[in-house]
């Protein structure tokens, strides 16, 4: 399946393409949504009118949409890491998962240290353990070219039941219906920038790491030898650059991304790791990756329009008979439209995928 | 004990062998089949709502088949012709097919994950007379529903059309070697999208036998990773019917024992987990291998 590689780390040409293709899938997707609320006897155009406004209407909307495009920063950003060495890694939700469980039972379970420094350890805890969700599929595509695709979707299913397991036998709150750990102490969670709303210290440690990124990947080495390893294994081994080494960087990047964007959610957003914890912020995270085709700004801008879906979805359905699902019905058509070749060809004689 | 374990074992390989088998000849044909899981659950939804309808359990299952199919081959088309990313097209279906059903259930039909339909026509079970009072023999045979008798017999069919005829030859040779298969003249594109849209289509049948071969209603949560069960099955069983169809059933089995387990205390979650990780493995130890080999016939 190494097919995939060079269509990941590809990178637009001319100006005018780079600006419609993320455009596209976007249209696409309201025009598909538009058919969904049309048969159902809803006006679409009131419906998204309803979104814009939920999403980006006055300072609490946008907290809140900021709020939800937190943890898709971290998961996109993940992502576009790895699939800039040409590794298409699915983990980042595996990750994150348990990035967010570690960073949980840390900052509940450390009363007895400061504020400041219990938020330090939770955070670094998140991105060690997502760091090493991806150790397994990282070291086995690095050394024995073992399928990533595959081994990481499917070690997110066994992360997710371990993490469930541990919650359940071991950290169970008291007083809890559903499966949760304790309610992290108020000193330990990331403050929050705008004091009535959710909104945390958290989206400016997503920012600023999107920010470190385009800098790294552009001007550092390590960055450069990632994107020739992705745009063409053979022609960076050539260059001496080590292949196996970079991949597995990679991998390990993207997981301790995933990991801390799990933390920084947990200490930021939920106060706590529960059932349920990432409605599959990883799978959005490779959408807003290939839909901003791994690039800081087509991740940020990416990362805000399914946090705005988000958001706005979840209050749409208290002001109209609109539920939230038709979020998902936009999102996974955007989904699958971001991947699709919009050159307007519908090729019969060659596949170029 | 024995006899309850053979029966909710093979109750529960019937939906996961339908759709395994399905996304395997899809494999064969050069094409990871994601989309398992949404195909699943639209025929588990389909499959309930139109036997409900019709009063009749086979227009359901029909009704679910032909839903699995159609999305098999919208997902196939995105994929061939569109040159889209079949993994990301295989979540994005996903998504699609969950929102648009949890769309129907809380704003068409107002209920809030469960929907109970009136007058639906449940799978008949089929009695054997005098076997079914024989333990364990009992459990094997009596008391199946058509379902899983067509999965049983779909393996070995399968099996046979893959390996001895034209078009299983012709799919095999598109999924191993397309350039090779297209020089040939082979039209590898249509039969790329035929094997998504058998493989939609027994999905849609396993999703049917969920709603309507075991409950009795249809729930946004019942399929609850069954498609993914399903893709760990044929790729354990490398893409073959027979090791396809026993990696089913060990996963049933585990399933089955989960249950039963729960109350002696061994972790349910973990059990769960079997699946996934074993597929890991294998895919571990063969990757392994075979980069061994490589490297000792290079060297």
């Amino acid at each position: 399946m190494s097919v995939h590689a060079p269509t990941l780390a590809e990178a637009p040409t001319s100006p005018a393409t780079r600006f419609l293709r993320p455009l596209l899938p976007v249209v696409l997707a309201l025009l598909a949504g538009a058919v969904v609320l049309l048969a159902t006897g809803e006006n679409p155009l009131t419906v998204y009118y309803l979104l814009l406004r939920e999403a980006f209407g006055g300072p609490a909307r946008i907290a809140a949409t900021l709020t939800s495009a937190t943890p898709i920063l971290f998961t996109g950003l993940a992502t576009a890491v790895a699939f800039r060495a040409g590794v298409f890694s699915l983990g980042v939700e595996g990750g994150f998962v348990l990035g967010g469980l570690a960073g949980a039972l840390l900052a509940a379970h450390l009363t007895d240290l400061p504020g400041p420094v219990v938020m330090l350890a939770a955070l670094l805890a998140g991105a060690a353990a997502g760091l090493l969700t991806n150790l397994a599929p990282g070291v086995l595509r690095a050394w024995w070219a073992v399928d990533e695709v595959v081994t990481t979707l499917m070690l997110n299913f066994v992360v997710a039941g371990v993490a469930s397991w541990l919650v359940t036998s071991y950290f169970q709150a008291e007083g809890v219906a559903n499966s949760a750990t304790k309610l992290i102490p108020v000193a330990a969670r990331l403050p929050r920038l705008m004091p009535p709303y959710q909104l945390s210290l958290g989206i400016v440690i997503a920012l600023a790491l999107v920010a470190g990124y385009a800098v790294w990947i552009r001007y550092s080495s390590l960055g450069y030898e990632l994107r020739q390893v992705g745009a063409n294994p053979r022609f960076a081994v050539a260059q001496g650059i080590r292949q196996r080494r970079v991949v597995l960087l990679a991998m390990l990047i993207s997981g301790a991304i995933a990991g801390l964007g799990g933390s920084v959610h947990a200490l930021g957003v939920v106060h706590r790791f529960v059932e349920g914890f990432s409605p599959g912020y990883g799978f959005t995270g490779v959408a807003v990756a290939l839909l901003g085709r791994n690039s800081a700004l087509g991740i940020t801008v990416g990362a805000l329009l399914f946090g705005a879906l988000a958001s706005a979805g979840a209050t749409v359905q208290l002001f109209s008979n609109v539920p939230l699902d038709i979020v998902d019905v936009l999102s996974g058509t955007v989904m699958v439209f971001a991947v699709v070749k919009l050159a307007f060809s519908w090729r019969f004689g060659r596949r170029t995928a | 004990m024995i006899d309850d374990l053979l029966t909710s074992s093979l109750l529960l390989w019937t939906p996961i062998a339908l759709a395994a088998i399905g996304g395997m000849i899809n494999r064969c044909g050069g094409i990871v089949n994601i989309g398992l899981e949404g195909q699943m659950l639209a025929g588990a939804f389909v499959g309930a709502v139109v036997s409900g309808a019709a009063g009749n359990w086979f227009v359901g299952v029909v009704a679910a088949a032909a839903i699995g199919a159609v999305l098999g081959l919208l997902m196939s088309l995105t994929i061939t012709r569109l040159g889209a990313n079949e993994i990301i097209a295989g979540l994005g279906f996903n998504i699609v097919v969950a929102g648009l059903i949890g769309y129907l259930l809380r704003g068409v039909l107002n209920v809030s994950g469960t929907l109970r339909v009136k007058g639906l026509d449940r799978l008949p079970q089929l009695r054997i007379p005098v076997v079914a009072d024989v333990p364990v023999v009992g459990a094997l045979v009596s008391g199946k529903d058509p379902l899983f008798w067509s999965a049983v017999a779909l393996v070995p069919i399968v099996a046979l059309l893959l390996r001895r005829t034209a078009a299983g030859l012709r799919l095999r040779a598109t999924g191993f070697a397309e350039d090779a298969a297209r020089s040939l003249g082979l039209p590898t594109m249509r039969l790329r999208d035929m094997s998504t849209v058998i493989a939609g289509l027994l999905a849609g049948i396993g999703g049917a036998h969920l709603s309507l071969g075991q409950v009795g209603l249809f729930n946004d949560q019942m399929v609850s990773g069954r498609g993914f069960i399903a893709l760990a099955a044929f790729y354990f069983g490398r893409s073959r019917p027979w090791p396809t169809a026993a990696a089913c059933l060990l996963f049933a089995v585990f399933d089955a024992v989960q249950v039963r387990l729960q109350t002696e205390g061994v972790p349910a979650q973990l059990v769960q987990t079997l699946p996934y990780l074993v597929v890991v493995v294998v895919l571990a130890a063969t990757g392994i291998r075979s980069a061994r080999t490589r490297t000792r016939t290079a060297g």
